[in-house]
């Protein structure tokens, strides 16, 4: 292997899990608010919020693993620059998701703590990779 | 925060502290082993811990629990607590909720002076519902429903006017009429209520005034069915009623006098419609009266039946079987019908009149025979009833007419020949009606009388035997025999100046001779092989 190649692999590695982690932990976060909303009491205006976290975060992530993959590939900054800023607005959501949901769900807790620790340690490796195509 | 005079109690969640069996106050509550009024010799006392554990909602992952246990084995018996950890195992528990009225009731709002007049509005009437918007009898708030949706009616759905509803004001919670009761389609209902009243707000209060009840037209179809006053009776102040001849004429409350007169005091509504539920008319007859400036209520009656086009309305006595309490439903064979072939297609006459009905003496305050000839009651199916009146007989009495005004006693005036064996027998089943046999038996009061003296009948027995027919699990009744007895005595000759007070009694008994059921089971179904008929070509 060259060691000319700037690209991460780790980074590309955990970018790909993330993804498909993701998708998971969207379709599993999803139906327990459906479980949530049948089995407890859950006004409107309190699932609305939760509800739409759920799907910004969604939205949120599909140009975040992009402009990841992108950056990592090309060994570009400005891409890779964007998705950690991306990655920022993920984890308030994530927090978000974890403390401040009407219900937290002990699988919540579980499937919160594990996204939050592949965002960060996404967020370190992406500094690391800025850092050497930037040098 | 300074509106907060002051707040309801705080709600206890501290398990260690929530007893719910404490009923008593400063008093022991038996086998209760968290009541703190308790002490050790009233626990020693309890046989076992009726709440044994007090914990809030299980579905939360980690909570405490207070544990309540009786230990038998010491001498004397002591009450152990124990306040522990319970975890709920489960991957769907909560670990945590941000939303207060998660996991507890909510804490009812205080009035105070800010909000009162929003909570009267809210809650002050005689019934309130989580969405009062869905149920607006606002005019101007109404949307017309949709023409499609108001041809047919179903049974039960609410009878749709212009704006809303057909009222029929019922008691909802207490007495007093509340006016949002809607009349349901071939719902027959009689309600009554009391509604508070007074000569001042005489034109006022809309309840009182004929208009309120028949302003607006039902929605039938594609037209609208107004509401036509079909006739007005007038009561007045000592309860006695006229029929007005012109009834058409509507009369709206006025005050005269010191009296409101023309006030509503009763409606009966007659709906007529087709037999594919459509409404086709509809009529309402009003009892008006007036009210003194002494009276603060007024009891108004309301009823509202249905009827078919082109039919009679026959009251059933249940469908199919008869229903107990309801009347017996009898009737005659007309005449001219004497051959049983012809009898095939001649109906019964049917008895709406309930004075054709099967009907035996009502016992009267008087107890004279002879005044109390009118009163009769109907016999109802079930009901085993017994009625008599005294007669007086004086020696000026003729044997003959005494017979038979006594037979006319007993029996009345029509009394009749078949009795229907189902509560919905139709007039033209001539072979679901059961004919009433009349017995006499005469009582030999000396056996050596000669048949010239004097019979009268002294009592009616009328029983009818009774079967349960149909499924075993929803068994219907059916009359299958109806026997009239008539008893005779023979009357001796009194000496004149002697009168004789003889008792005079009518019975109605109704026997089950319904036989033990006897649960029958399918066949098993039977395999059905048969070879082809050449099956054996070649050999046979």
């Amino acid at each position: 292997n060259n060691s000319s190649q700037l690209s991460s692999l780790p980074l590309h590695i955990l970018l790909y899990v993330n993804g498909v982690y993701y998708i998971f932990y969207f379709l599993a976060t999803l139906a327990m608010i459906i479980y949530k909303s049948q089995v407890f009491s859950y006004p409107d205006d309190f699932l609305a919020p939760d509800l739409a976290v759920l799907f910004l975060m969604a939205i949120l992530e599909v140009p975040r693993l992009y402009l990841g993959f992108k950056g990592n590939l090309t060994e570009a900054e400005a891409p890779l620059g964007l998705s950690l800023g991306l990655t920022v607005g993920s984890v308030l959501l994530c927090v978000y998701l974890l403390l401040w949901q009407s219900y937290v769900l002990w699988a919540d807790v579980l499937l919160n703590a594990v996204l939050l620790a592949a965002y960060g340690l996404e967020s370190g490796l992406k500094v690391m990779a800025i850092a050497a195509f930037v040098s | 925060a300074q509106a907060r005079v002051r707040s309801a109690p705080a709600p206890v969640t501290d398990v260690a502290r929530l007893c719910v069996c404490d009923l008593l106050v400063a008093q022991c509550d038996t086998n209760c082993c968290c009541d703190p009024d308790c002490s050790a010799e009233d626990f020693s006392l309890f046989t076992t811990c009726s709440i044994p554990v007090v914990v809030g909602d299980s579905q939360l992952c980690s909570q405490k629990a207070a544990v309540y246990s009786l230990d038998v084995e010491a001498n004397p018996p002591e009450r152990i607590f124990k306040l522990i950890d319970q975890v709920n195992p489960s991957i769907f528990c909560i670990h945590a909720t941000n939303y207060e009225q998660a996991l507890y009731f909510k804490s009812p709002e205080i009035p105070t002076a800010e909000n009162f007049d929003q909570l009267l509005e809210k809650f002050g009437g005689a019934t309130f519902s989580a969405e009062p918007d869905s149920w607006n009898l606002d005019t101007d708030a109404q949307n017309p429903p949709e023409a499609n949706e108001t041809s047919r009616y179903e049974y039960g759905a609410p009878v749709q006017t212009e704006d809303g509803f057909l009222r029929l004001p019922s008691p909802v919670v207490s007495s007093w009429c509340s006016d949002a009761n809607p009349a349901g389609f071939l719902v027959n209902q009689a309600t009554k209520c009391i509604r508070s009243v007074s000569v001042e707000k005489c034109d006022s209060i809309q309840a009182l005034s004929m208009l309120f009840y028949i302003n607006s037209s039902i929605l039938a179809s594609v037209f609208q069915v107004n509401i036509t006053v079909q006739s007005i009776v007038v009561q007045s102040l000592n309860g006695t009623r006229t029929l007005l001849s012109r009834g058409e004429v509507l009369r709206l409350p006025m005050v005269l006098d010191e009296l409101c007169i023309n006030a509503v005091l009763g409606v009966n509504y007659h709906i007529t419609h087709t037999d594919t539920g459509e409404i086709i008319e509809a009529a309402a007859a009003f009892v008006l009266g007036a009210i003194s400036r002494e009276t603060l209520s007024i009891e108004q009656s309301f009823k509202i039946s249905f009827t078919q086009e082109n039919t009679q309305p026959v009251p059933l006595s249940g469908n199919p079987g008869y229903v107990v309490g309801l009347p017996v439903r009898a009737g005659f064979q007309p005449q001219g019908y004497p051959s049983p072939a012809a009898f095939l297609f001649a109906s019964l006459a049917l008895s709406s009149n309930k004075h054709s009905q099967l009907t035996i003496l009502h016992s009267t305050s008087t107890q004279d025979c002879l005044a109390a000839q009118g009163a009769r009651a109907p016999v109802l199916f079930g009901y085993n009833m017994i009625s008599g009146c005294k007669l007086r007989i004086t020696a000026a009495m003729k044997c003959q007419p005494l017979a038979q005004t006594l037979l006319d006693v007993l029996k009345g005036q029509s009394f009749p020949e078949y009795v229907a064996s189902f509560g919905n027998s139709q007039a033209q089943d001539v072979f679901d009606w059961v004919p009433i046999t009349q017995l006499h038996i005469s009582e030999q009061m000396i056996p050596h009388t000669l048949q010239s003296s004097c019979q009268i009948p002294v009592s009616l027995g009328i029983e009818v035997k009774w079967t349960k027919y149909g499924s075993l699990v929803n068994p219907q009744a059916r009359i299958v025999n109806v026997t009239a007895t008539i008893t005779s005595t023979t009357l001796k000759q009194l000496p004149s100046g002697r009168e004789k007070i003889i008792p005079i009694t009518t019975s109605v008994v109704f026997t089950d001779i319904s036989s033990p059921a006897e649960p029958s089971y399918k066949a098993w179904p039977t395999i059905n092989i048969k070879l082809p008929f050449d099956f054996f070509y070649p050999f046979v």
